[in-house]
């Protein structure tokens, strides 16, 4: 027994090495000034009051604030749809499966997707019969890579309200049922008030996910045309690896984390009280 | 009624793109032609196509390393994390809930918060661009939801089971290798599954700590190809690389939806 704390030292040990040290690393670095070669320079809040007057990071944050609000209301909220439609159908599975081919695509077999038929001059634009250059218009970049995103995502939202919705109990809907509720009053008033936990998990998991946005973005436009499609999470790395503005960029991480920290936190309160 | 046809109607919409996928990585790679897009070509060259993505980027390396990474990482990271979970639950280590609350809270941290430091040390250390420096840096990011399904899961095995086994003079290591471990079967496949999908799938880590294509991750080198696109590699060809790629977590996260379900709200408690 007495060499028991050795079981938990390969993960202690993992965890404080590759995560905790760099993310306090990242804090230090995000006060300073550093190009990745000379020693990193202490700036105070430097970099801090110039984010707050850096145009391509106000558009960054517009961007990030458009990809959680679009993943609430189209992913999750469609998902919701699908899940409720389909959940005590039977063969719903079946019904389910075109929206659960896309979710296993990574970022990067999306864009391979979705590239000739968002491009000028691609499949959509011959469907559609219009001549606009979806990825290369400022809104409208984002709101198409939100639909791709929908595409993708919807599959999993939907597979995890199935889960939930199947193992609510089944009492109270056939009671309600017995009392001629039905459609949408029977959802209203009783199957949302008992999935009301699982809802929770699946919109905080899409919250956090959806400020994180990358890989879609790098993929789909690497955050332009300019830069007016980056998210946060592009915007730190093209700031760091690309401009090789080190400090800088640790600064965005910082951000990032504080937002999402902050939105998480509020998010659990809401839900405890 | 209304309800089938509304699944319907949303399912053809869905499977649109996934069509358009399938009709055009199959297609001889010069023929590619938006307006003509829908029509399958008659041919099947999906293989051939996936050969020329192979050749054009040095897919092949990468797959192979791709591989290592998402089966090694995963693999180590639950027997890891279930180490540490028995150590604490089983074995009741002192101040094992604190250190349990370390190790899982290595969740919270925005992979952008890891990105600098990894990389400056990494090339200081002569693991940037390095097979051995990827597979250090999935397992940790995987070790903390390891931990957390692991110890949930061996609170809910009789105490009695352990008491039993040391009466019998089986030593800790022992328990754990034949005892506990095969008794967590399930749980260490949800993770599993869980893991190897995420790691396969990863572009960050591998865009900012790797270089050859060797040791890049391969969604990492597809992304390369993909924005080349424009730049000459033909339609088809990214398709079909996008398409044999994909397969493995395509399969693996049809045959274990459930499993797969269950990992990703066990994750986010």
């Amino acid at each position: 027994m007495k060499w028991r704390a050795g079981y938990v030292a390969p993960a202690v040990l993992l965890v404080a090495a590759l995560l905790y040290a760099p993310f306090l690393w990242t804090g230090y670095l995000s006060f300073t000034r550093y190009d990745g070669l000379a020693p990193a320079q202490f700036a105070g809040l430097g970099n801090f009051a110039e984010l707050v007057q850096d145009p391509a990071l106000l558009t960054s944050i517009r961007n990030t604030l458009i990809w959680v609000a679009g993943t609430m209301i189209l992913p999750v909220g469609l998902g919701l749809l699908v899940a409720v439609l389909s959940y005590d159908l039977k063969r719903g599975a079946w019904y389910r499966l075109p929206f659960m081919l896309p979710y296993a695509l990574s970022g990067a077999g999306l864009g391979m997707v979705w590239s000739p038929i968002l491009s000028h001059g691609g499949i959509a634009n011959l469907l559609l019969g219009v001549d606009t250059a979806f990825l290369q218009e400022a809104p409208h970049n984002t709101l198409a890579m939100l639909l791709v995103w929908t595409w993708q995502q919807l599959g999993v939202n939907t597979l995890l309200f199935v889960v939930g919705l199947q193992s609510i109990p089944k009492e109270p809907i056939e009671a309600a049922r017995l009392d001629g509720a039905g459609g949408w009053s029977l959802f209203r008033h009783v199957i949302w008030p008992l999935m009301a936990p699982l809802t929770a998990v699946v919109v905080g998991l899409a919250l956090v996910a959806s400020l994180k946005t990358f890989d879609i973005v790098w993929v789909m436009t690497q955050g332009g045309p300019g830069r007016s499609s980056e998210t946060l999470a592009v915007t730190m790395y093209r700031d760091t690896f690309v401009a090789s503005e080190y400090g800088y960029g640790s600064a965005v991480a910082v951000l990032l984390t504080v937002v999402t920290g902050l939105a998480s936190y509020l998010y659990l309160k809401r839900q405890v009280t | 009624m209304i309800r089938r046809a509304v699944l319907i109607v949303l399912g053809l919409v869905w499977l649109g793109p996934t069509y358009l996928l399938l009709v055009n990585a199959m297609r001889p790679a010069g023929s590619y032609d938006p307006s003509k897009a829908w029509i399958p070509s008659g041919e099947f060259r999906l293989l051939q196509n996936f050969a020329t993505a192979l050749e054009r980027a040095d897919l092949g390396a990468s797959l192979a390393g791709t591989l290592l990474y998402s089966l090694a990482s995963p693999a180590l990271a639950v027997v890891i994390g279930a180490m540490a979970g028995y150590t604490i639950v089983v074995l009741r280590l002192r101040g094992g809930f604190w250190w349990f609350m370390f190790i899982f809270g290595g969740t919270i941290f925005p992979s952008q918060m890891l990105l600098v430091p990894l990389f400056v040390t990494y090339s200081d250390l002569g693991l940037y661009d390095r097979r051995l420096g990827m597979i250090l840096v999935y397992t940790a990011i995987s070790v903390p939801l390891a931990a957390f399904v692991l110890r949930n899961f061996f609170t809910g095995i009789a105490y009695s089971i352990f008491e039993a086994a040391r009466m019998d003079g089986a030593s800790t290591a022992r328990i754990f290798w034949r005892i506990y471990l095969p008794l967590a079967g399930t749980a260490l496949a949800a993770v599993f599954i869980l893991e190897f999908t995420f790691i396969w799938n990863d572009l960050l880590f591998g865009l900012a700590l790797t270089q050859t294509a060797e040791v890049r991750p391969v969604m990492t080198v597809l992304a390369g190809l993909m924005t080349d696109v424009y730049a000459g590699t033909p339609v088809p060809v990214g398709l079909a690389a996008g398409l044999v790629v994909s397969l493995p977590t395509v399969l693996l996260f049809l045959a274990t939806q459930r499993l797969f379900a269950r990992g990703l709200s066990l994750g986010s408690v």
